[in-house]
């Protein structure tokens, strides 16, 4: 397992005539999404739009988004695992016992269907949210889902993508990758950066209470985090960057007001696959940008003596 | 200003071969004198023109989806180290940008050229490319399965394709044009590939994968870019494809073209156990055509990351390693993918492969047209290049690498054969002035008066190897940014780009067929002038460009 089989969202556009969504909830999370990229668009090679496509929702309930589905697969809470194990093992016609099936609260004739429609499809797209990626097997399920599509492609064309929000955070972790090799939960407190999920994440760095200050862009914790996050955050300095006041911003030690991106500001916004738009201002603020400020912290940090002291320039090999 | 006395100059640019010269820089350029400025003695040592890699990916979508996919490389490898002037880093399989620019200056390279830029996210690979530090920069955008283009084409409508070609070069901002696997990307967006020259696309009913390279050959030649077509030929990797690289140089009716990664290309055999290097029947052929360049795509055993936009090749690669596997399929234009791979000495394929890139490198008997690279990260990283050079220079090194190869080697391979060892002059044709003169960047690879004093300076040594991977200085744009082995200085590269003419109502043209196939506006795709940082706009040869639009 590894990897991830993907494309860009015109591909899906233009070609994908089986579209599946599994624990995402486009319709109320990504409210543009069916219109501007999915369902309703007719393309070259889909000239009956919305006609010429199959769309299935698996979901654990029957969210809004399930009204534009053709099929409508309720998987029991906590199996979404053990769907794709089986699902993947079916598709290699691999034998399943009944009970494993029953399991999943699904049917033999359901999943017989979904394959036989997958492996029929012309250029397939598993489209992936939070209720798989962020419950139970987290990163498992992911992986599960992104190796299923990988395999169809012993079938037909199958891609699969994230359903990715919040903001900016795909070119957070874009840029991340560039600079790091690592798209979060990077440590720098070596001098370089190492990658640990679990231990240097925000969160748990901050429930270890091991940092001393903490400066917050585009984010707020303050509002999502569990509370022993939030405690250390008002205990410790903490700065926040942001047009508005947040919850973080109210614990802030200190708040500088922001010019909104892409309303205010210029900048770049990555797409959840990962194409850059440019943001273009359509007012203007009597804020500065983010990246304004955290220019002139820099210039001022780099204007102090050097603190750092003699160091190697690099290490041959890490331990 | 900078004066370098006493040392043995290699520059090939001028014929000059291993005389004691003295050199001297001011703002940047090479002059006839300096009268202060430090002086470095450079007694007992050899000078070359700074390295440039013709062909490399360094920034940009696919490399940075290889960086996300190989974290466990990243955790094992070299480090950088930040400082109040550096910023920290990974090296390895796919290093990150900083890194980049740090371990191409310590070899002593100082420009390089990005291949592979969709134009949809030429954005991204521009912000990477400001964020590779010290080396100068160019990038070529892909072109060979643009399907508006493509269109075009099966139309009959080479004028508009051209202009389209145009279009795109400057919206990518962009240096040149590569052309991946014609057709073959396309197919892949229906999980096809195209491994016939003469056998229409799927998805077409008449254009072919030959016709695609016979035209843009034409279209890169009559918009007077510098550098020719860049071309990835079909069926790269598999067995027997040697038939496909002469049929595919054969379509370009006597064009310049630059082919890339020849090493990939070059096989004889029917399949992975029959299979064998062919390299000396290509290189007889390349010898008689001057209107062909390579690059070598030379692979060494170890480690690293495969990255093309060769979508259907890197799914066979999947399917054969059972290893990671990415790609990305980039809306109407291209497609690429990802797979972590080890070439190992014992593994026959491998072992060939090596063998193929090596070959090349000897039997191609004009160094001005042959070139060093690994297409990294794929035969290897860049930072190896040290060692290639040590294998082309010493046959008797080449034989010791060779001992631990299959014993089943035989008869597929023609390396044990061939004695020629590379002269320091040869290797600086093949790292700095070929390439550069390939790229049309005259003002590089060269140590004549008026040209970029980017320049090398290495200490004699026996240990080839050695000498080449730890210049004593290397001199970027006059600046000394390595010495005794140490980062000294950053400066920010530059970056390399042309503006082909085309004609006005281009645009218009293509706005209805942009809006049908894309999912973003018009006025979003282009890449915004400002974006690029220290661009310099090198000149076509076509009469027209001085008018260009915009």
């Amino acid at each position: 397992m590894g990897g991830k089989v993907t494309c860009t969202l015109g591909e899906v556009k233009n070609r994908a005539d089986f579209i599946v969504y599994w624990g995402g909830n486009p319709a109320e999370c990504h409210p543009r999404h069916f219109t501007k990229y999915t369902l309703m668009q007719k393309s070259k090679f889909l000239p009956r739009g919305r006609k010429d496509r199959t769309v299935v929702m698996v979901d654990i309930r029957e969210t809004k988004s399930v009204k534009a589905a053709d099929i409508f697969l309720q998987v029991r809470p906590g199996k979404d695992f053990e769907l794709m194990t089986i699902l993947r093992a079916m598709v290699k016609d691999q034998e399943v016992s009944d009970e494993q099936i029953a399991e999943t609260g699904l049917t033999r004739e359901q999943l017989t269907d979904l394959i036989a429609r997958m492996k029929g499809a012309r250029f397939g797209v598993m489209f992936f949210g939070m209720g798989l990626s962020m419950t139970r097997g987290k990163h498992m399920n992911s992986a599960a889902l992104l190796t299923l599509a990988a395999e169809m492609n012993a079938f037909t064309k199958f891609v699969a993508m994230p359903m990715r929000g919040h903001g900016n955070v795909t070119g957070a972790d874009v840029i991340m990758r560039w600079q790091t090799g690592y798209p979060f939960g990077i440590s720098f407190n070596r001098g370089y950066p190492r990658y640990n999920p679990g231990e240097f994440s925000t969160v748990d760095v901050l429930v270890r209470g091991d940092t001393d200050c903490a400066f917050i862009i585009g984010a707020d914790p303050g509002a999502t985090m569990p509370q022993p996050a939030i405690d250390h955050l008002a205990k410790i300095p903490t700065i926040v960057l942001d047009p508005h006041v947040t919850h973080t911003s109210r614990l802030a030690r200190v708040h500088i007001t922001t010019a909104p991106a892409g309303i205010a500001a210029p900048g770049t916004g990555y797409r959840m696959d990962e194409i850059p738009m440019p943001l273009r201002p359509a007012l203007e603020s009597p804020y500065p940008s983010d990246e304004e400020v955290v220019r002139r912290i820099k210039e001022a940090i780099a204007a102090k003596p050097d603190w750092m002291g003699q160091q190697p320039q690099m290490l041959l090999s890490q331990i | 200003m900078l004066r370098i006395i006493g040392g043995t100059v290699y520059d090939p640019a001028n014929g000059i071969n291993g005389q004691v010269k003295d050199l001297f820089i001011d703002g940047g350029k090479l002059v006839a004198s300096a009268a202060e400025g430090r002086t470095i003695d450079a007694t007992g040592m050899v000078i070359f023109p700074g390295g440039v890699d013709v062909h490399t990916h360094v920034a940009g979508g696919s490399i940075n989806f290889a960086r996300a996919m190989t974290p466990e490389d990243h955790r094992r490898t070299q480090a950088f180290i930040r400082s109040q002037t550096r910023r920290s880093g990974i090296g390895g399989m796919a290093p990150t940008t900083f890194a980049t620019g740090y371990l191409y200056a310590g070899m002593g390279w100082t420009t390089v050229n990005e291949a592979a830029v969709p134009v949809l996210s030429a954005r991204h690979t521009h912000e990477e490319l400001a964020d590779i530090p010290i080396v100068d920069k160019s990038c070529l955008v892909l072109m060979a399965n643009n399907e508006i283009m493509l269109d075009l084409l099966e139309e009959g409508e080479y004028e508009r394709a051209k202009q389209i070609v145009a279009w795109h070069i400057w919206a990518a901002k962009a240096y040149g044009v590569k052309a991946v696997n014609p057709g073959g990307v396309a197919a892949w967006k229906w999980g096809k590939n195209a491994s016939q020259l003469t056998d229409p696309i799927e998805g077409y009913a008449t254009l072919t994968p030959g016709s695609i390279v016979t035209h843009l050959a034409r279209i890169v030649a009559e918009l007077g870019i510098p550098h020719p077509l860049h071309l990835h030929c079909n069926n790269l990797g598999v067995p027997g494809n040697i038939s496909t690289t002469l049929e595919t140089v054969k379509h370009l009716d006597g064009a310049r073209a630059h082919l890339a990664h020849l090493q990939y290309h070059a096989y004889g055999g029917d399949d992975w156990d029959t299979m064998k290097s062919e390299a000396a029947q290509l290189a007889d052929y390349f010898n008689s055509h001057p209107n062909l360049t390579t690059d070598a795509g030379a692979v060494l055993f170890g480690d690293t990351v495969t990255i093309s936009a060769d979508g259907p090749w890197q799914h066979l690669l999947y399917k054969l390693t059972g290893r990671k596997w990415g790609n990305l399929d980039v809306e109407n234009e291209t497609g690429c993918g990802i797979v972590p791979y080890t070439y190992r000495p014992s593994n026959l394929v491998n072992a060939v492969q090596w063998a193929t890139g090596l070959e090349l490198l000897l039997l191609i008997d004009d160094p001005w047209r042959v070139f060093l690279s690994t297409d990294h990260p794929n035969g290897a990283c860049f930072w190896r290049y040290p060692e290639i050079i040590q294998l082309l220079m010493s046959a008797d090194f080449r034989k010791e690498c060779m001992a631990p190869l299959p014993t089943a080697i035989k008869n597929r391979i023609t390396l044990p054969e061939i004695d020629r060892e590379y002269t320091l002059y040869e290797i600086a044709t093949i790292i700095s002035a070929g390439p550069a003169r390939a790229l049309g960047l005259h003002h590089k690879g060269n140590l004549g008066e008026g040209m970029d004093a980017d320049i090398v300076i290495y200490n004699r040594e026996d240990d080839i190897a050695r000498m080449f991977g730890h210049p004593r200085y290397v001199i970027k744009g006059g600046e000394i940014v390595i010495e005794e082995g140490d980062i000294r200085e950053t400066p920010d590269g530059r970056e390399y780009l042309v503006k082909p003419f085309y004609e006005p109502d281009t645009e218009e043209f293509l706005r209805p067929r942009f809006e049908d196939r894309y999912c973003m506006s018009f006025e979003n795709y282009p890449v915004e002038m400002e974006r690029i940082e220290r661009s310099q706009i090198q000149a076509c040869a076509s009469p027209d460009s001085s008018d260009s639009p915009q």
